[in-house]
């Protein structure tokens, strides 16, 4: 499974987002406002979703504001990471 | 965490944290203060709520929301004294604010009770969310946090216009606490999430809400149902922080206490539907509920707290 596809399954699953699947998020919608509809209390649960699930940090508001964009933005945050 | 980027909800604009004084009405009070003292601004008040209580019915019913739920038996005569009582508490608690930042911290002692625990609950190294409100005088609570030996952060939003001065802005000295602007990404969040997982202290109120239905859930408070912010509730669940409920009030003419009233720790795992929170919000609210029993005129919410829609 790829780091897209595996943040979309968390998204789905453990952000409990209703009536989408995994396949129906688009890479580049924005995660928060009129993409996905998630809030500010769902960033707080996703950045740490993301440390459970990949075991990568995402320390501040100079990682978190450009990696908490969208799928793409957050896939390729993490796999930079990782790759550390 | 009051802003919400996401679906359209219903804003909420019920309160204002905006003086109802002109500016030349503050500065009168801050030049009284600075050589007069504060008892001659203490004697001038009642001039002021004087004016309030006789020429200003629309502060006063402002008022009547949570008064005529603290004293639900109260006779139109009985309710002027309380309007009265509550007005004057609050003025002097704005002008003691005021004296701590243009005379000196000595100018106020503030008595504070539950520091042992409190230094407890930092040494868990998980954060510690210092939860108030709108009671006694919520700002020196925070001025008195030294001992605690840890940077802290404040959620809070200044509205445009605001001419009320925060105390350490009379002495021209840097604010003691940074400041987390509500408006900010995603509603200062990730800005949260930070400090608690640097092991500081974040502080919150948790009695208003500002921007969305989304985040608060209904609890019972004086008999009715009033919604309250769950965000606190939530950090600390993703966080293992403990929240400590720190309030305060004042208890003689230049005293205040200051007392760690209760400590709330939630669960991990609790998920993002509202209800998962209620059980602790209605704690909160039962701390209340046990302040203005005890303090019946330091509780400094102007608004229908009670809005008839709430279910």
């Amino acid at each position: 499974m790829s780091t897209k596809e595996k943040i979309k399954k968390i998204l789905v699953e453990e952000l409990n987002l209703e009536d989408i699947t995994p396949e129906e998020i688009m890479d580049d919608a924005p995660l928060f406002g009129d993409g996905l509809g998630l809030d500010s209390l769902d960033a707080v649960e996703l950045v740490v979703l993301v440390q459970k699930h990949f075991g990568v940090e995402i320390k501040d508001m100079d990682e978190g504001r450009p990696a908490l964009q969208s799928v793409d933005s957050l896939a390729a945050f993490i796999e930079a990471k990782s790759r550390l | 965490m009051p802003k919400v980027e996401g679906k359209k909800e219903k804003p909420q604009g019920r309160w204002s944290s905006r003086s109802v004084g002109r500016p030349w009405q503050h500065r009168f009070f801050y030049l009284l203060i600075r050589f007069g003292g504060r008892r001659a601004a203490y004697f001038f008040l009642y001039f002021v709520v004087g004016y309030y209580i006789l020429c200003r019915p629309d502060q006063r019913r402002k008022a009547h929301f949570y008064l005529r739920r603290r004293f639900p038996d109260v006779t139109p005569g009985e309710l002027l004294v309380h309007d009265f009582r509550m007005f004057l508490s609050l003025g002097r608690v704005l002008i003691d604010r005021a004296a701590v930042g243009i005379l000196g911290p000595q100018a106020v002692t503030f008595t504070i009770t539950g520091k042992e625990e409190l230094l407890a609950l930092v040494a868990e190294h998980k954060g510690l969310i210092l939860m108030t409100a709108h009671v006694g005088c919520w700002q020196g609570a925070m001025s008195a946090l030294a001992f605690l030996h840890l940077p802290v952060a404040l959620l809070m939003q200044r509205e445009e216009g605001d001419i009320d001065r925060h105390f350490f802005e009379h002495g021209g000295i840097a604010s003691p606490y940074r400041i987390i602007d509500p408006r900010g990404f995603l509603g200062g969040s990730l800005e949260m999430l930070e400090v608690l997982k640097r092991g500081e202290v974040l502080s919150m109120m948790g009695d208003r809400f500002q921007g969305s239905d989304r985040n608060v859930t209904t609890v019972k408070f004086l008999g009715g149902n009033i919604r309250l912010p769950f965000a606190a509730y939530k950090l600390a669940s993703v966080t293992g922080a403990p929240i400590g409920v720190l309030v305060s009030a004042k208890t003689g003419p230049d005293a205040y206490r200051i007392f760690l009233a209760g400590v709330i720790r939630v669960p991990p795992g609790l998920g993002r539907e509202k209800e998962a929170f209620s059980l602790y919000a209605a704690r909160f609210a039962q701390i209340l509920e046990d302040y203005v029993q005890e303090y019946p005129y330091q509780f400094f919410n102007f608004y229908d707290l009670w809005e008839a829609e709430i279910g």
